[in-house]
């Protein structure tokens, strides 16, 4: 008896859906067919809405266009939820979702159509042969040449490269993900690196002749 | 000049993507949380510690952990937020090919686990198949304009609301229902929109008086919520109105 009412008590205050784990709202939605907004994926989106739109709206810096990428996230995950293999929390699946959602939606805004790097090669020296693409042309691997730019670099200073170089992430989307307060943003620390890498491409160059 | 940008950004982005070597996503997490097994944990914190790479997988994925909207960023997260919450929520009250055959479904074991409630199991089975039917509907719905001629009746997942609903002169004096005729008592509640209780009570009665306090609450322009379940004799929920809006008009 007590403990019927105890359910009833939770049940009225909702008690019974925020009791369950990401994973049980999970199966419960599978085993109820897994097709359509169950109430159980709905509270399963409810607690991931934040987080998702949030990041969203970091990439696309426009309500509306972050409203059409969170929505692609959630319809995508809903379709896919039959993969989730329970291996890992349902918030770094969402997330892997999310990511790949965020990046096909700046590939499809012309990439290389980013005026800030025009801004970034005005504030460095012009010397085609000191420019930090040599280095990965230069270094017999790839490998060694991510090494040296391991080395050189600040934390920041790399994640901000390995975004914009490595993923064609926006200047201005990779100041808004990482939350970068300076008043440039990212783009202070991509010529900080470009200038510290062209350093090391000239020191690297000098102990080569010595050594020849 | 051009050319040899995309070139230079080509080769980029050639050097600086995942190698074989890079852990995935789903490995990232389990670092991040404690849950990848040794020895592969072990193995991969050495990869991750000089990999510029995974470093900055890791601090993507732990900024989307923590991502939590910033002054600038809340109405837009609040308003995008409810938009897809009332898509899916939309999508969740059409019945799907599977539920049309099979009825509404039971949960499968979790409800039991998380609850814990060993040798009740049959008890709660019963109060579990009516939430699924009744928070079905669990929706924050819209606001809906009150008739004139005659009292309003909203919609009905088990029990009929009749007062208050919609936008309202004054703040209401109490909250009306239908009388349930195997209710042997109700329980009500009175939430924000985010389901943050404000008040609750128990009741014999199909309506009951809201205190001063509360009232004291209800401003202009904030929407509130409020719901009925119906209990009978050994307070099982029997009925459950469904989540009602309402607001002072501003």
């Amino acid at each position: 008896m007590f403990h019927a009412c105890l359910a009833g008590c939770l049940i009225f205050r909702g008690g019974v859906l925020e009791a369950l784990s990401d994973a049980d709202l999970v199966s419960n939605h599978l085993a109820a067919g897994g097709s359509g907004a169950s109430i159980w994926l709905q509270e399963l989106f409810r607690r991931h809405y934040t987080k998702v739109v949030t990041w969203c709206l970091r990439v696309a810096g426009d309500r509306e266009e972050a409203h059409d990428l969170a929505q692609g996230v959630f319809v995508k995950a809903q379709r896919h939820l039959g993969a989730f293999r329970g291996d890992s929390k349902v918030s770094t699946w969402l997330y892997s979702i999310t990511r790949s959602e965020c990046l096909n939606y700046l590939k499809s805004r012309c990439p290389l159509n980013d005026a800030l790097d025009d801004d970034v090669a005005e504030a460095l020296p012009d010397d085609p042969e000191s420019r930090p693409e040599r280095i990965f042309e230069l270094h017999s691997s790839f490998q060694a040449a991510r090494a040296l730019l391991d080395r050189e670099l600040t934390d920041t200073e790399k994640r901000v490269f390995i975004l914009h170089y490595g993923d064609d992430v926006p200047l201005l989307t990779i100041t808004r993900l990482l939350g970068l307060e300076n008043p440039s943003g990212a783009k202070a620390y991509l010529v900080s690196a470009r200038r510290k890498l062209a350093r090391a491409l000239r020191r690297w160059r000098a102990s080569e002749r010595l050594t020849a | 000049m051009a050319e040899a940008r995309s070139r230079d950004r080509s080769l980029l982005r050639k050097a600086l993507s995942p190698s074989h070597a890079c852990a995935t996503l789903l490995e990232l997490g389990g670092l991040a949380d404690g849950s990848l097994a040794q020895p592969a944990a072990a193995h991969l914190r050495d990869h991750v510690s000089s990999c510029a790479r995974c470093q900055t997988e890791l601090t993507l994925l732990n900024e989307f952990e923590n991502a939590a909207p910033g002054p600038d960023e809340e109405d837009a997260v609040r308003w995008i937020s409810a938009r897809l919450e009332r898509r899916f929520s939309e999508a969740g009250a059409r019945p799907s090919p599977w539920r049309a055959r099979h009825g509404a479904a039971l949960p499968r074991r979790s409800v039991f686990t998380a609850l814990n409630l060993g040798g009740f199991a049959l008890a709660a089975a019963t109060l579990a198949a009516a939430v699924t039917i009744g928070l079905r509907e669990g929706r924050a719905p819209e606001l809906a304009q009150p008739s004139l001629a005659a009292p309003t009746v909203l919609r009905s997942a088990g029990i009929t609301t009749l007062s208050p609903a919609g936008e309202l002169d004054t703040a209401p004096n109490e909250l009306r229902w239908a009388p349930q005729t195997d209710a042997a008592s109700y329980s009500v509640q009175v939430m924000e929109v985010d389901h943050a209780e404000l008040w609750s009570a128990e009741t014999r009665d199909a309506s009951i008086v809201l205190p001063p306090a509360l009232r004291a609450r209800i401003v202009p322009g904030k929407p509130l919520l409020w719901e009925v379940v119906a209990k009978d004799a050994a307070g099982r929920a029997v009925a459950w109105s469904g989540k009602q809006r309402f607001r002072i008009r501003t």
